[in-house]
């Protein structure tokens, strides 16, 4: 049997894209739509061979009412999301600002300091809680035997487990982490900036802050917007950081949506239960999706390659 | 007249004072805690809190070894690699797919490819558990090797697209009349080209893999079976933290990701923020 030159293109292409389609339906959609199911259901880990039942809307709004529900929203909402995102943006733009200057550039400290944005950035998020952990550390951890040793504090403070100071030190770590990308990408963005822009608007009297102002920072708000939006995708569903700093702890002081997910399910045993909460936040997270599919996100790939 | 111009040089000397201090201030939030578990790594630290002699040691390394963290260096280098291998061929394919033909389905597979990169893999994590439980893949290598190249496909996808864009269709056109196949156009004359591409994106995909953690402690509970990220907080007791192994641990799981970290930074900004800086 011979195949036309077209069928053959089209065999060949579905080959190709078979292995593809196959991980987007298996590990993507199949899962997605499971676990709208599983959200439904009363399954538990101990029943798992037996299946759940039906429960309806029982989960949701169990979760939407719970005591907790509200903790764990500020949470998430706030500490995790909006103020790492905040502070990375903020320090992200200031190093690459710094980088930029004159001064600096004329001591070629620049490549250097690429450097030292890769130390952060390519520890794996595990070891940056570790390190902190270490420096955080009452015992042993040099932040304390500083802070003593210079007589601003007579007693170690256990950072990862008072109240006052376990959120700022959660956020610290993920800051460390994630803030060398930010700045990188903004450097990036900066070096774009042309140079007689600036002269020009020095020359018309702009003072260095009306220069930033209405020059550098309308030309990086592209990049500015983008890698917020990514950030907070990325941190929103985040699990690892608070995992691993404080277990949600002290208590539940600092549980977040995903550390609640994992709980429900792998310590509480309520598999659909979890997934309720699952679904609740890919509910937020389609929302950003959304927003990053309609500003940058299709377009710009499918113009890539037209 | 002259005295404007000493306050001048003095206002810019402060300036770039301040900006030197301002570098030093990041370079040491940068550094500082690297260098701590660095040194601590060194350092005899697991006696107690005051006999720390100030000396440097191996034991460290040589008790982390000896307690059976290669076992878990070895699972993370096997389940790593392979996932990565079979992510960039599943993905060169689709992504020459992509970038040669249009077909039904296109827009739908750039769109998930762009979503999968962002999607938040805890919310799969329970389909995932039961189906694994079901199939007999929990506490298999085998299921988190599928998961890790499930999980690092769209982006090393993305990453080869950009890349194919910048060969000419003209070049597969001619071997196609030559009388190839396009099986063999794509490992015979485009693999070769696209080389570097498919390093990086290797590189990417190895080290998304490496540090994943929630996937791994969802699915892997046999200690044999750990990765670093799992076998390192091993060493965090209820009780009382094996600091010295721990920090010698971190280094292990970080050299290897320094290292390829370095040819690859600005592949990666480029990448990430195209779309924006375009």
């Amino acid at each position: 049997m011979t195949l036309s030159p077209k069928m053959r293109t089209r065999m060949t292409v579905f080959w190709m894209l078979l292995p593809t389609f196959l991980i987007l339906i298996g590990f993507y959609l199949f899962p997605t739509l499971y676990n709208l199911e599983l959200s439904f259901s009363d399954i538990t880990l101990l029943k798992l061979k037996k299946g759940g039942d039906f429960v309806g809307t029982t989960n949701y709004t169990e979760f939407l009412t719970s005591s907790s529900f509200r903790d764990i929203a500020i949470n998430t909402v706030f500490w995790l999301t909006a103020i790492s995102v905040s502070v990375r943006i903020v320090l992200g733009l200031l190093f690459a600002l710094l980088l930029n200057s004159k001064f600096l550039k004329s001591m070629r400290l620049t490549t250097i300091a690429r450097l030292m944005l890769l130390v952060p950035w390519a520890t794996p998020p595990v070891v940056a809680v570790i390190a902190w952990r270490w420096l955080f550390d009452p015992t042993y951890g040099p932040i304390n035997s500083w802070l003593i040793s210079s007589g601003l504090i007579s007693d170690p403070i256990a950072f990862t487990a008072n109240l006052a100071t376990v959120w700022p030190a959660i956020i610290t770590i993920i800051v460390w982490n994630t803030t060398p990308l930010i700045g990188v990408s903004l450097l990036a963005a900066l070096q774009t900036i042309p140079e007689d822009l600036n002269e020009a608007a020095a020359i018309d009297g702009a003072n260095r802050w009306q220069q930033f102002r209405f020059i550098t920072l309308p030309y990086l708000m592209p990049t500015i917007s983008v890698l917020t939006l990514m950030s907070v995708i990325w941190t929103f569903n985040n699990f690892v950081y608070v995992w691993l700093t404080t277990g949600a702890g002290p208590g539940t002081f600092t549980n977040v949506l995903a550390t609640e997910v994992y709980m429900k399910a792998f310590i509480d045993l309520r598999i659909g239960y979890s997934a309720a909460i699952g679904v609740s936040m890919a509910v937020v997270m389609a929302f950003f999706g959304a927003m990053y599919f309609r500003y940058f996100g299709l377009t710009e790939m499918q113009d890539k390659v037209g | 007249m002259m005295k404007t111009r000493s306050t001048n040089a003095l206002a810019n000397g402060i300036e770039n004072g301040a900006l030197l201090v301002a570098f030093a201030v990041f370079a040491v939030f940068l550094l500082g805690p690297a260098f701590y578990v660095f040194k601590g790594s060194f350092e005899n630290l697991s006696v107690s809190l005051i006999s720390s002699d100030g000396g440097w040691t191996l034991q460290n390394y040589v008790s982390l070894f000896q307690s059976g963290y290669f076992i878990y260096v070895v699972n993370s280098l096997v389940v790593c690699i392979t996932a990565t291998v079979l992510a960039c061929t599943i993905s060169l394919f689709c992504a020459y797919c992509l970038s040669r033909f249009r077909f039904k389905g296109r827009g739908f597979v750039f769109a998930a490819i762009m979503g999968g990169q962002f999607f938040p893999w805890i919310i799969l994590v329970n389909p995932i558990f039961i189906v694994f439980a079901r199939t007999g893949l929990i506490n298999s290598q085998i299921g988190l090797i599928l998961c890790y190249t499930a999980f690092i496909t769209p982006f090393t996808i993305y990453l080869m697209v950009g890349y194919l864009t910048t060969i000419p269709k003209s070049l597969d056109e001619a071997a196609i009349v030559d009388g190839a196949s396009r099986f063999t156009v794509v490992t015979k004359i485009i693999l070769p080209i696209m080389w570097p591409g498919m390093v990086a994106a290797g590189t990417f995909g190895f080290l998304q893999s490496w540090s994943e953690y929630l996937l791994a402690l969802a699915l892997i509970t046999d200690n044999a079976k750990k990765t670093i990220p799992l076998g390192l907080y091993q060493y965090f007791g209820d009780v009382q933290v094996d600091w010295g192994a721990v920090m010698a641990g971190s280094v292990v799981a970080t050299v290897p990701t320094l290292l390829l970290f370095l040819p690859l930074q600005r592949k990666l900004v480029s990448g990430l923020t195209a779309g924006a800086t375009k």
